[in-house]
């Protein structure tokens, strides 16, 4: 992979300990998770924005309050319930998902959905609504109007989602318990992400090492940041 | 073809219609009108099949509206279009804002084909998108983005987005309230070529000259109910009820 | 616009097809996974499984496991998962059946362990040792005192800055007994707990010219870094005997976690064990030197390793 050529080229600039492909495979996991978590959980907000924004119905007010609170849920905590609904003495304990991926993936989606869930609903209310009324009138079923609604919200959806990928590309502490912090012998990442290898760099005393890992997610998130925004500008440049 | 038959509507505890009764054709132009906050634009929502009366019947060809199940009434409604006094324009193409109402009546496995295409770079535009832009002399701002029309122009991008996909029953609120006369002149002539093509054509105007201008027949709607409904120079120049004489003739105060 | 739209797209849909590939990899080796149901019959019946095995940070972070690792994942074709939790979360984890091998250096806490039931078939794996380091100026006038209690008591009364793990680790454990054993009760403004790990805490000790209780591995590996020196040796070089550090492994009872996968488990103990791998532990060195000392190995019998320390069949403890 020429991407791992680049990154051991970095890495060697700064002489760091690093086994080949090391680097990559805890990228690919950090990425892997966090695209997979916030894929699912965009699945799951939007419809509930959509709902909760266009609809009326009893504990509404309710649902909006868990939203708001769900943004500010410790993470760790998160990790807590994840580990133990995952675990073997837990109920999902026969899925025999402890110290997998796939655990990681459940705490991020946990995560990211209030953010991505809060700020769709601020988008799709902010539509404006005589063009839901004019998308009704012109024969649209709720569905369509919804389609419509989603379509003209689009640059508050895609904040959403980016709000959300960062909660879960920076998250540590929940990670790091369901998910156990796995490499194998050969140095390839199975659980381990960039953020819990700076906090592993971190326990050892070993900073400089963890900066430099530090600097490649902030990288990364830049990224991820900067292709978003730039598909959203060629939409406006239509 | 489209008729509201002793219809009563209230909101709350205020009485907004009752016994009201109005009937379009195929072909023809009604203009309704009446004072401000008298009703028209409830009245087109009931016409527009989205608002259901408390009493009476609402029949497009016969079959009545709000007897019928869910499916049948979407279909129904689907045969009807609405231009508002404001565009409201989708954040997309002018193309694809006209292009709306024929989408959304396609099948499902035309509209994921066609929407994977798309994605894809495939560019198709029906004929009939073309065709209802040219009645309102917009052909080539076929791919411009809505949000850089001129008022005006958005809002005959609206009369061609609800011509597009052919309904029976064209109803439009207060069309050209926000117009300059040019564009005026443009939705008024864009309303004749929709009556040639046989549609029913209801217009709700404060603005007593244009429905002289464009309309068959005049509806006046006063005091919860339709106080007059006759060919238009009759209810310009001979009404036959008083109340609608003195609405005419600007004496009535509210 | 169109063609840079669809290259995008293009590149999004390769990077899904990508991901997906890399879903199918993870759920083969996802833990516990049993592929060895298709081999059945072909090889060793344990080939394809994942074996889970908790320990402590400080044993992780010397690197040892992953130099070892390659060796046993090839020989039966499985592959080891080596979860680093600090001491309490491996037991933890083992107790919940979420491990199938525990590695620790707490010998109170794994006899705890065995006593409830949760740990069988417990050997004596290697053993290191703890150091006590500070600054070279040695305020509390410490410097090659054969006694680690008197040390520590030393330190307390000249109230010279000593940093404490604070995380109930196998090294914070061992500290606290020797406070105990040196009849002092640490507190004050010089003694400070970090609730950190060892790299960390030698960082802060560093920092502050502080006294702390380290394990050799971790003060070896980072002796480049940092200005404090050993002032009080280990067993390993002739000091006090309470300060040596044995570590203990343990399969977790398939009698209490039927799922726990305990063939796997007494493989790799069984492997640990073994005169070759405890050769290859004692041959590892961090930074030129030898870090760990294997203990596995022994032409005398040595039946404490088997149970709880001081059981016996007279004993009235079960």
């Amino acid at each position: 992979m020429t991407f791992d050529l680049i990154v051991q080229f970095g890495l060697a600039l700064f002489e760091l300990p690093f086994r080949e492909g090391y680097v990559s495979s805890i990228i690919y996991v950090s990425l892997y998770v966090s695209l997979a978590a916030v894929a699912l959980s965009t699945l799951f907000s939007i419809p509930v924005a959509l709902v909760v924004g266009l609809t009326d119905f009893p504990g509404k007010q309710f649902v909006k309050s868990v939203i708001n609170t769900g943004m500010g849920f410790p993470s760790v905590v998160v990790g807590l319930i994840v580990l133990f609904a995952v675990s073997n003495q837990g109920p999902l304990g026969s899925l025999e998902l402890i110290f997998t991926k796939q655990a990681m993936i459940m705490s991020q989606f946990v995560l990211a959905t209030p953010p991505i869930t809060a700020i769709s609903l601020a988008a799709v209310t902010g539509v404006d609504e005589s063009v839901r009324d004019a998308a009704r009138a012109l024969g649209g079923t709720r569905f369509d109007v919804a389609l419509v609604v989603v379509k003209e919200a689009r640059y508050g959806i895609a904040t959403a989602v980016l709000a959300g990928f960062g909660r879960a590309i920076s998250e540590v502490g929940s990670v790091l318990i369901v998910g156990g912090n796995i490499t194998g012998a050969d140095g390839i990442s199975k659980t381990r992400t960039l953020t819990t290898a700076i906090q592993l760099e971190a326990r050892q005393g070993q900073y400089e090492t963890a900066m430099v890992l530090g600097a490649v997610l902030v990288a990364l998130v830049l990224t991820v940041n900067a292709v978003v925004v730039r598909f959203g500008d060629r939409g406006v440049q239509r | 073809m489209l008729r509201a038959s002793e219809v009563t509507k209230a909101y709350g505890t205020d009485p907004v219609f009752d016994g009201l009764s109005i009937d379009v054709d195929a072909g023809e132009v009604v203009a309704v009108i009446g004072p401000s906050g008298v009703g028209k634009t409830t009245l087109l929502g009931l016409l527009a099949l989205s608002e259901e009366p408390d009493e009476g019947t609402v029949t497009l060809d016969g079959t009545n509206v709000w007897d019928a199940d869910e499916t049948k009434r979407l279909s129904l409604r689907r045969r009807v279009g609405m231009v508002f006094q404001e565009a409201s324009l989708f954040d997309a193409s002018v193309g694809r804002n006209v292009e709306y109402g024929l989408r959304v009546r396609r099948p499902w496995s035309d509209r994921l084909r066609n929407g994977v295409a798309s994605l894809l770079g495939a560019n198709s535009t029906t004929d009939a998108v073309r065709e209802s832009l040219d009645v309102v002399g917009l052909a080539d701002a076929l791919d411009q983005h809505a949000g850089s029309l001129s008022g005006g122009e958005a809002q005959r991008v609206s009369f061609a987005r609800a011509l597009a996909y052919r309904p029976d029953v064209l109803l439009l609120d207060e069309p050209t309230s926000d117009l300059d006369p040019r564009n005026t002149a443009v939705i008024e002539s864009a309303i004749d070529a929709a009556r040639d093509r046989g549609i029913g054509v209801v217009v709700a105007t404060h603005d007593m000259h244009q429905a002289r201008r464009v309309a068959d027949r005049v509806a006046v709607l006063l005091d919860h109910g339709i106080t007059e409904m006759a060919p238009t120079e009759v209810v310009f120049e001979d009404p036959s009820d008083e109340r609608t004489r003195q609405f005419i003739n600007g004496e009535l105060v509210y | 616009m169109t063609i840079q739209r669809r290259q995008f797209i293009a590149a999004i849909g390769a990077g899904a097809v990508a991901s997906t590939a890399g879903c199918s990899q993870s759920a083969g080796g996802s833990g516990g996974g049993d592929e060895s149901g298709s081999d059945a019959g072909t090889g060793a019946g344990v080939a394809g499984e994942t074996l889970t095995l908790t320990t402590t940070t400080s044993t992780y972070d010397t690197g040892l496991l992953d130099e070892i690792h390659g060796d046993f994942e090839a020989m039966y074709g499985v592959s080891v998962d080596a979860v680093a939790q600090g001491t309490g979360a491996a037991l933890e984890s083992a107790r919940n059946g979420d491990a199938d091998v525990v590695m620790v250096h707490a010998r109170g806490l794994e006899d705890e362990f065995m006593r409830n039931g949760y740990g069988i078939n417990r050997r004596d794996l290697m053993f290191n040792d703890f150091v006590i380091i500070g600054p070279e100026g040695d305020p509390a006038g410490i410097q090659g005192m054969g006694s680690a209690t008197d040390a520590l008591t030393a330190i307390a009364d000249a109230e010279a800055t000593f940093v404490s793990r604070g995380d109930n680790s196998g090294t914070h454990t061992k500290e606290l007994n020797l406070w105990e054993a040196a009849g002092t009760d640490p507190g004050g403004e010089w003694y400070q707990e970090t609730g950190t790990g060892m790299g960390e805490a030698l960082n802060i000790a560093n920092q502050q010219g502080a006294y702390t209780l380290s394990d050799r591995g971790t003060y070896i590996s980072q002796r480049s870094e940092i200005d404090l020196t050993i002032l009080v040796q280990g067993p390993i070089e002739s000091g006090p005997e309470i300060l040596a550090n044995p570590y203990g492994i343990m399969a977790v009872n398939p009698g209490v976690h039927d799922n726990a996968n305990y063939d796997l488990a007494m493989a790799y103990i069984g492997w640990i064990t073994s005169p070759s791998v405890q050769d290859a532990i004692s041959e590892y060195q961090v930074n030129g030197e030898q870090l760990f000392f294997p203990e596995a190995v022994s032409e005398d019998p040595d039946f404490q390793q088997y149970v709880p320390e001081g059981w016996s069949s007279e004993s009235t403890d079960e």
